[in-house]
């Protein structure tokens, strides 16, 4: 599975990339969100794993922009964030809107559990 | 007397809040590394969980120092210092990190300076802290492949300059003076620089305002960041800059 991973600290995106190679998947790592756009221009992945708190452009922004295009529109997405899910008030309505397949809180996903999603959400892609 | 003191709890609280949000990235980095070390033995894991503990273990000891300092009102302990030796152990201290997040660390000093009145741990502490901030941050902005943080000192209209600078336009005078009254309420203040709670800038300005100076929007050759203002002492030229 081809992954663009959208992880603003350097250590923990590598962290995160080396952890989903070694699962079998194939991941290009961003730090911000313009590199992640140009990046889905380049290069369409299976699924896009990304951090809501980002320098200079929000993550909420680069999910509408993605969404704006229609390429993109059905591109999985995968919330890995260090905001608490309580306080990201994504409701369902706007995380079905975005197309977020799923939310993960950094601190509480362990590696095990992020493959553990990434794989699901091949599962589901693939029915 | 009494408001001062509630002031100066409040803003303590709050430096604290920030360096709550920001201390969960390093132990985030040490717990994952420590989780791919035990599944693929990885070495690079493992020198990560050195590095990381120990840029934590520095922030802490900054913030402490800061609470040293500020709380030392009657016996605040002054010497004299050269800024540029100062630099170039804050370079050394930095520059495993900045290796790390694959940044290019660089010292740049135009001319020779007298020395300043400061705390020399609590200016190396301040200096090493806003390093922190400044490799992380353009390490994740910066589209070119090894972005350049620059620890420098010039001379200035007010006195000796010395800082952390980058090439980052978004950081602009307004948006760290919000920042300086949203931090430790907000989790992001330095929105246009760092994805993170930006401790190290908090704690390197508490630190810097117990030495009577603050940081402040500066630029260095082309080049933005945030730096002090120190005046020089002559009553010190014996000592080596």
């Amino acid at each position: 599975m081809k992954i663009l991973l959208l992880e603003p600290d350097k250590i923990l995106g590598q962290t995160y990339a080396a952890a989903l190679e070694h699962a079998g998947h194939r991941v290009q790592h961003v730090g911000n969100a313009q590199d992640g756009i140009s990046a889905l221009d380049n290069e369409l992945p299976d699924l896009v794993i990304a951090e809501l708190q980002l320098a200079a452009h929000n993550g909420i922004e680069f999910l509408y922009e993605l969404r704006s295009y229609t390429d993109w529109q059905k591109l999985p997405v995968l919330i890995l964030s260090i905001v608490p899910p309580h306080e990201l008030s994504l409701s369902l309505k706007l995380q079905q809107q975005l197309g977020i397949a799923g939310c993960h809180y950094k601190p509480h996903t362990r590696l095990a559990d992020l493959i553990r999603s990434v794989n699901q959400s091949q599962t589901v892609q693939a029915v | 007397m009494g408001r001062g003191k509630d002031t100066n709890i409040a803003a303590q609280k709050r430096l604290l809040n920030a360096l709550a949000e920001q201390i969960k990235l390093p132990l985030l980095q040490i717990a994952r590394s420590a989780e791919l070390a035990l599944q693929q033995g990885s070495t690079e894991a493992l020198n990560n969980i050195e590095l990381t503990a120990d840029s934590a273990l520095k922030l802490l000891d900054s913030y402490l120092l800061s609470l040293r300092l500020n709380q030392a009102s009657t016996d605040i302990f002054l010497e004299p210092v050269s800024i540029a030796a100062v630099l170039n152990d804050t370079a050394h201290e930095l520059s495993k990190l900045a290796s790390s997040y694959g940044c290019q660390l660089e010292l740049h000093l135009s001319g020779r300076y007298e020395p300043i009145m400061a705390n020399r741990a609590g200016l190396e502490a301040a200096l090493t802290s806003l390093g922190f901030v400044f490799i992380e941050a353009v390490s994740a902005s910066a589209s070119e492949p090894k972005p350049v943080v620059k620890l420098a000192a010039h001379r200035g209209k007010q006195g000796i300059v010395a800082g952390t600078f980058a090439g980052n336009e978004l950081l602009t005078a307004d948006m760290y003076h919000r920042a300086r009254r949203l931090h430790g309420r907000v989790r992001q203040p330095l929105t246009g620089l760092t994805s993170t709670a930006g401790a190290g800038v908090f704690i390197a300005d508490s630190l810097l305002a117990s030495m009577s100076t603050r940081l402040r929007i500066a630029h260095h050759q082309k080049l933005a960041g945030l730096a002090a203002t120190f005046q020089p002492s002559k009553q010190l030229n014996l000592v080596l800059s």
